[in-house]
């Protein structure tokens, strides 16, 4: 076994693992609300939605292997590496994308740690473009595409995340307030039991899009690195077992479940009831659906939030928590380019020590930086028992999701 | 900065099919609920015991549930549709699986 194959196993893991923070930050966006209503027991709802999840990502019969087109240039149109990074084995690639990863996973498990829904997709992407800045230069970053389309940094990271989340709260205002003019004369306790229905149906449908669409990522960026390490070469196909892999790791995080992220953001933005809950999931569906068949990149998270947020403000007399949302805002903001400092940092680091010890040595500053926040979030744990207790004031100031009662 | 051009002329596009189907349907779902209880506001038992709806209401119900469920699953039908790399047509009225 050499170090080059080595190496491509590090990554393999890495992007695996970055999957699996995949799953387990995006639960919330599409099980919050039925959890926060009741409508789903939580273990129930995070099994239901790990099911779908794994369903989606073995749906993608037709994986895009350019994902990384997006934000850098390190692949042609085609998917295939392009030749300067394919000396030594593809090792310059292979840096470049586990420093990204690293990046990317240090990221969504900092916001994790806070209680932060934040897009799982623009940590990877920024993980990315730092990583890609620290190797190749600013020249490395593809910042706007070529003008025929949404491309880039700014085509597809900055704009939808400036657009998704607005419009998302704004089709959810309207579907709320609908259902609330429409149903004001039916007793409550029909209203929110059939809400329920409705409620469990749309998550779903937003569970199964993220199962296609994130998963695919994570295959996508797999397959790079085979392909630049000359273990594959097709750039039509990617290997049956990355396929299973990253649709098992996919489904294993989000059945572990983002207790903190659900928490936020099924009680912490919005005091949540059936109908609410219908109409932001309504919304989701409908703008993630809608986006990805006009060809727009976004983030779920984006559209998750803005929905919820949405659902808060159609509905008279709703308490909608600013402050949280405010934070919430700033964390997206930061995401880009905090990831981008993490995957810079990263490669620099691991270009100094240089060959298989630099991907070591990150690897393990990985493992530390992953051990040390799960241990962390253990002061404070949040966990199916105990996600739906009240919001109380103290905790709308602090950054952790501290709790009230204990069970 | 053609980015931005590009994304005002997709929001409103985007604005326009979501209020449709993601406003509009559990707009649907709600007419459905309200059908329901035509008739059972004041008709209340007192053992609780759930009153029947009108009869009318329940067939206008049942429409409108059945025009979500047929929403929703062509909705599920597009996602398995992109998973393979095509796209839905309404060409013929009836959706049909098309190469993107």
């Amino acid at each position: 076994m050499n170090a080059e194959f080595l190496i491509l196993m590090l990554v393999v893991v890495t992007a695996l693992a970055f999957d699996f923070t995949n799953g387990f930050h995006d639960t919330g966006n599409a099980m919050a609300t039925s959890i926060a209503t009741g409508a789903l027991k939580p273990k129930v709802a995070v099994t239901l939605s790990a099911v779908l999840n794994l369903v989606g990502a073995f749906l993608s019969v037709e994986v895009a292997l350019t994902v990384t087109n997006a934000v850098i240039k390190i692949q042609d149109k085609s998917g295939a590496p392009k030749p300067e990074f394919l000396a030594d084995g593809g090792y310059s690639l292979l840096m470049i994308v586990l420093a990204g990863l690293v990046g990317g996973i240090i990221w969504n498990l900092a916001t994790w740690l806070l209680g932060l829904p934040s897009s799982s997709s623009h940590a990877l992407f920024g993980g990315l473009v730092g990583a890609g800045i620290a190797a190749v230069g600013f020249g490395g970053v593809n910042w706007v595409g070529d003008g025929t389309k949404l491309d880039g940094v700014v085509g597809k990271v900055i704009l939808p995340a400036l657009f998704s989340p607005v419009l998302a709260a704004a089709i959810a205002a309207a579907g709320t307030y609908l259902i609330h003019r429409i149903t004001r004369t039916v007793t409550d306790r029909y209203r929110e039991a059939g809400f329920r229905w409705g409620q469990i149906g749309s998550a779903s449908m937003v569970s199964l899009a993220h199962g296609t669409n994130d998963a695919q990522k994570t295959m996508g960026v797999i397959t790079l690195a085979l392909l630049a390490s000359g273990h594959w070469s097709s750039t039509t196909d990617v290997p049956f077992w990355v396929k299973i892999s990253c649709a098992l790791a996919i489904a294993a995080g989000t059945y572990i479940g983002g207790w903190r992220v659900i928490r936020t953001l099924g009680k912490g933005l919005v005091e949540i009831s059936s109908p609410q809950g219908m109409a932001a999931e309504s919304s989701s569906a409908a703008v993630i659906l809608v986006s990805s068949h006009l060809g727009f990149a976004l983030s779920t998270t984006h559209v998750a939030t803005g929905s919820i947020l949405g659902s808060g403000i159609g509905k008279k007399g709703a308490e909608v928590r600013w402050k949280v949302a405010g934070r919430m805002a700033l964390a997206w903001l930061i995401t880009l380019p905090a990831a981008a400092l993490v995957g810079a940092l990263t490669w620099f680091i691991g270009h100094t020590i240089g060959g298989l010890g630099g991907a070591l040595l990150i690897f393990a500053l990985l493992v530390a930086a992953a051990t040390f926040m799960y241990l962390r979030s253990r002061k404070t744990a949040v966990h199916a028992g105990n996600v739906n207790d009240d919001w109380a004031d103290a905790q709308r100031d602090t950054s952790a999701p501290t709790l009230t009662s204990t069970h | 900065m053609h980015n931005i051009s590009l994304a005002l002329g997709g929001a409103w596009k985007v604005l326009l099919y979501g209020l449709l189907l993601g406003a509009g349907l559990p707009a649907v779902f709600a007419l459905g609920m309200r059908s329901l209880s035509w008739g059972t506001a004041h008709g209340g038992t007192e053992s609780g015991a759930a009153p029947a709806p009108h009869p009318v209401g329940r067939v206008v119900a049942i429409l409108c549930f059945a025009l979500v469920i047929a929403v929703a699953l062509t909705g599920v039908a597009f996602i398995i549709a992109s998973g393979m790399g095509k796209t839905i047509s309404f060409q013929y009225v009836f959706p049909t699986f098309v190469d993107k």
